[in-house]
């Protein structure tokens, strides 16, 4: 048994974690076509009381309360293949450490405010519409954490200065491409319509795509590395 | 470590050209660049914060616990732009703190103490941005988004904005309190001692503001005498000592696992100079 046998059965969540990632999100019915900021309280609190709706909020957002932290082991692999990189501090993998910690936490408080919304459908309109603003503004706007992430990375993939370096330099301008993508978010609460509203072309769509190309990509080649990991120990021993 | 020791010895001072020229030199050549580099997101972010949260959002120093509904509807409607952009930039930025966590976590791992100390520092302090300030963020942004909404809620909003700003308190005292004892434990002289004191400064600050969980009026209400501007004292002098003390440790750091080389004046440095056969690294 080696020590890379446990990662990469840590890695092959990540399959089954997309799945159920994606199962979740076409489960929502607020998400396909994501829900409208410009949606009075009473469109608001009608989405939530449709029972056509109702099952599908709350299923979907237990899914994700479920499994929304599940990337947080396969973050600890991108860390340990930092840890592996020829740097002369721990700096770049405390970084990592500490956006493991925040960012998926912050996804946790969005999940929380949806069930709420969905808990007592019959309660105010304007408290839903309260409780379902806080879900999406947190959901949209919270890319402090991977927008670091890949800067991080690509910081850390830069000064890897060996003669194999553990990603190679693409996966460094890839991540600071995502970390592009993901700025307009940041900006939802300026605009109530339009490519950057929390429903809108860049602040849904661009930073959805984003994040799960981040994760195939990373997923891909992480794996690889490990994998040449574990053929550079077999020779080793 | 010997080997780092010689190369940060020998290496050429740093070219004087522009800026971009300097930072590239740096990247390039300078063995301490990860430590400098999140000095500096340090220094940068703490000053962009304080823009931020004073100048753009004007959200510090805070509005009075005591207003009521229709007031903090005013007080949304005077600053709504303000509140919404600079949120934006809070929300881009807020991420590259955690260099900042990463160094601190960086100073424990130099100490002669438990490893126990800068992980538990640096989970401590990478969560605590998420009640202590997003939170606080995402509520005001919130607020700010629909002018309309009944004042009441409004109202709601605005006390869990401040109460979540300023009544998260046991991630920073906790978090004070290990860089404190690993302070006191340390036989490297990371850090002078004196300093784990400002770090339990730092902490009992967090019992001064809990009252303000109780307190709508008065020195212990959120934006009170005692509640707010000690503590800003308290954080301002604390901030800029371990700002101040961290440069100096960088400057010291010779990557070795023994006791930190104290700094040389400026004579001690030139008679070293005349005597090559002394390596820069050489603990005093």
């Amino acid at each position: 048994m080696r020590r890379t046998d446990g990662e990469l059965i840590l890695l092959w969540t990540l399959p089954a974690l997309g799945v159920i990632w994606i199962s979740a999100f076409l489960i929502f019915p607020g998400f396909v076509h994501p829900m409208s900021p410009t949606m009075s309280a009473e469109e608001v609190a009608a989405f939530y009381r449709d029972p056509k709706n109702l099952p599908r909020i709350r299923y979907s957002m237990i899914l994700f309360n479920w499994f929304g932290v599940g990337m947080i082991p396969l973050l600890t692999l991108l860390v340990l293949q930092i840890r592996r990189m020829a740097h002369r501090t721990p700096i770049f993998s405390y970084c990592l450490l500490g956006c493991m910690a925040a960012g998926p936490t912050l996804f946790l408080i969005a999940d929380l405010f949806w069930l709420l919304a969905a808990f007592r459908p019959e309660r105010d309109p304007a408290l839903i519409q309260l409780f379902n603003d806080l879900a999406w503004v947190t959901f949209t706007s919270q890319v402090p954490y991977l927008i670091a992430q890949s800067v991080i990375l690509a910081l850390a993939i830069y000064l890897d200065r060996q003669s194999r370096p553990v990603f190679e330099p693409w996966v460094a301008h890839f991540n600071l491409l995502i970390a592009a993508a993901l700025v307009p978010a940041a900006f939802v609460g300026l605009a109530m319509g339009g490519a950057m509203a929390w429903d809108g072309l860049l602040s849904f769509w661009v930073k959805n795509v984003a994040i799960g190309l981040w994760v195939v990509v990373m997923g891909i080649v992480l794996g690889r590395a490990i994998h040449r990991q574990r053929a550079e120990e077999g020779v080793a021993a | 470590m010997s080997a780092a020791a010689t190369e940060a010895g020998t290496l050429p001072d740093a070219p004087s050209g522009s800026l971009l020229h300097r930072i590239v030199w740096h990247w390039r050549h300078n063995p301490k660049w990860e430590l400098w580099f999140a000095w500096w997101m340090m220094v940068v972010f703490y000053n962009l914060y304080g823009v931020l949260f004073f100048m753009v959002t004007r959200v510090q120093p805070p509005p009075p616990a005591w207003l009521d509904a229709s007031s903090v509807v005013q007080w949304f409607d005077d600053r709504h732009q303000g509140l919404l952009v600079g949120f934006a930039i809070v929300f881009l930025i807020t991420g590259f703190i955690v260099p900042t966590n990463a160094l601190l976590a960086y100073s424990m791992r130099r100490m002669s103490v438990s490893r126990a100390f800068p992980y538990s520092y640096l989970v401590i302090y990478s969560m605590s941005a998420v009640p202590g300030m997003l939170l606080t963020c995402v509520a005001l942004t919130v607020g700010a988004m629909r002018p309309d909404r009944d004042p009441e809620l409004i109202h709601w909003l605005y006390d869990f904005a401040f109460m979540a700003f300023d009544g998260t308190m046991g991630v920073f005292l906790i978090g004070s309190l290990v860089w404190m004892l690993a302070i006191l434990l340390d036989e490297n002289r990371v850090f002078p001692k004196w300093f784990a004191y400002l770090n339990l400064c730092n902490a009992l600050t967090e019992v001064v503001v809990s009252p303000a969980w109780i307190f709508k009026r008065g020195v212990f209400a959120w934006d009170g005498a005692i509640t707010w501007w000690i503590d800003m004292v308290v954080f301002v002098i604390y901030t800029t000592v371990f700002i101040t003390l961290l440069r100096r440790m960088i400057v010291r750091e010779d990557f070795g696992t023994g006791p930190l080389p104290e700094l040389r004046t400026e004579e001690e440095a030139a008679e070293d100079a005349r005597k090559p056969s002394v390596s820069m690294g050489t603990a005093r």
